[in-house]
């Protein structure tokens, strides 16, 4: 980490998460480590009813386990994840009730309460019920995640949702960052959670014609499409002297984040927007691009962005681009959309503290306009130092993450 | 048939870029006129709709032309039965 001067610097002293990849950050950092593909086939819906056929699931997830009887009428999936992801965070931070007041808390959610709202029209118009449950209002709307993790926690400063599609978490995690630096507060919970595999939602995203027909191959030339994910991935963010003052220990330092907007296509990405978000984030860390050492790209799969998003990053970096690791970890634990960011922060900063470059999972030759190093099917240990996540939405919304060693 | 869902076709295209059917014909290039992937999904989902068949995604990208979408919904007719 490197003493700035000016603005309060913000490190990460705490982390969790759920995906495909197992349901904490211990089992994650060994899958990621180890180059475990978390997608299988669909699980959860009738034979035939779905062309999705496979699909990044938390697996063997037990919501009782978790939460009690009571909790449960009001948790719909995707706060589920969120809390269990937020409570691991704060727990590896090890915040005190008193800290915890006065934090903030901004969740992302590209979804929201999808599974709520489906439970909901099935009744409305499929069993032709003329009432629903009376707590679909605060069960659904798109910051129950947020509220949920306020009461859970007693977290009383400013709390509120984010949702930017799948750079939803990205962009939560920056706003923690402009609460701290502001000194509005010294510590935040932020990151994102989503529950997308719900029959209306799927057959949606069916309709987009953008999803794999066999697995997530980032960058490979047979690359035939995204595969969904589910789960949530939650920080702890603090200012550095906070962190500091109570002997925290910091998993790394959030060094800069930049955003930006296409102004263009609603679901085309753009080089300008993916190159304006990097480099705004570069220089808000201070940060030159020659000193980069890894990318978590966004790396969906689909033909569009992996084109996209590698043009951006030769134009950023130049010959840079071809001495630095470039990776998708979607290739592992599936593009879990408003959570993606959240779960891909979390493997960059275990990238960091390991010095293990996390693999480009299922990639078989370089598809064209695909020419970087992408850390094909294993990871790599080398020096990472610096490093940058990135997060680009449908909607034209670029959110991009900084990250130094602590 | 086959001037049904050519007719067909100019008209989700029409309607999808806002412009008079009769500037479209068999021959016009997709790319030419600015058709987007999202309107390519849009087009073919609203000819899916008319004719009752299924595009697959793999023969989406092949579609170059008015002419192209035609052809590939009377193929998949006629192997439909």
């Amino acid at each position: 980490m490197r003493e700035g001067k000016g603005l309060r610097q913000v490190v990460v002293s705490g982390l969790g998460c759920l995906s495909a990849l197992g349901h904490d950050a211990g089992q994650f950092r060994q899958a990621l480590a180890d180059g475990v593909c978390g997608i299988w086939a669909l699980a959860g819906f009738p034979d035939d009813a779905l062309k999705l056929s496979v699909a990044a699931q938390v697996q063997g997830f037990k919501p009782e386990t978790h939460f009690s009887d009571s909790e449960m009428p009001l948790l719909d999936r995707h706060v589920q994840f969120a809390l269990v992801a937020a409570r691991e965070a704060v727990a590896d931070a090890g915040l005190s009730p008193e800290e915890l007041k006065s934090a903030a808390a901004v969740i992302g959610t590209g979804c929201g309460g999808k599974d709520t709202d489906e439970i909901t029209y099935q009744r409305l118009y499929k069993e032709n019920k003329s009432r629903v449950h009376p707590v679909t209002i605060p069960r659904g709307m798109p910051c129950a995640a947020a509220g949920q993790i306020s009461m859970q926690m007693g977290i009383t400063g400013p709390v509120f949702t984010v949702s930017s599609a799948c750079a939803s978490a990205n962009h939560a995690v920056s706003q923690a960052v402009m609460l701290i630096r502001s000194g509005l507060v010294d510590v935040a919970v932020a990151g994102g959670a989503d529950a997308p595999f719900t029959f209306g939602l799927i057959k949606a995203w069916e309709a987009m014609r953008v999803l794999a027909k066999d697995t997530c191959r980032p960058f490979s030339a047979d690359r035939s499409g995204m595969v969904l994910g589910e789960g949530a991935g939650m920080v702890v963010l603090e200012s550095l002297d906070h962190a500091r003052s109570r002997g925290a220990r910091i998993h790394a330092e959030l060094a800069g984040i930049g955003m930006s907007s296409d102004a263009g296509h609603i679901t085309d990405p753009s080089v300008e927007g993916a190159l304006s978000a990097m480099t705004s984030a570069l220089k808000d860390a201070r940060i030159a691009p020659g000193d980069v050492d890894y990318v978590n790209a966004h790396g969906t799969g689909t033909r569009a962005n992996d084109v996209s998003e590698t043009q951006a990053l030769k134009t950023l970096f130049r010959d840079h681009a071809y001495e630095m690791a470039v990776s998708s970890t979607k290739s592992m634990h599936g593009h879990a959309l408003g959570a993606a960011g959240g779960l891909e922060l979390i493997a960059t900063i275990m990238a960091l503290q390991e010095n293990l470059a996390p693999p480009t999972m299922n990639f078989t030759e370089a598809g064209e306009g695909c020419d970087l190093d992408y850390v094909p099917n294993a990871s790599r240990a080398m020096n990472i130092e610096v490093a940058l996540s990135n997060s680009f939405a449908f909607g034209g919304l670029n959110s991009v993450l900084a990250l130094r060693s602590a | 048939m086959s001037q049904e869902i050519l007719d067909a076709v100019v008209a989700a295209v029409a309607r999808q870029k806002n412009i008079p059917p009769a500037t479209i014909k068999p021959e016009t290039s997709l790319e030419q006129i600015g058709i987007s992937s999202l309107d390519a999904i849009t087009i073919v989902y609203e000819i899916e709709d008319a004719f009752d068949v299924e595009v697959p995604n793999d023969k989406l990208e092949s579609l170059k032309t008015v002419q192209d979408i035609v052809d590939g919904v009377a193929e998949l007719m006629d192997a439909g039965g």
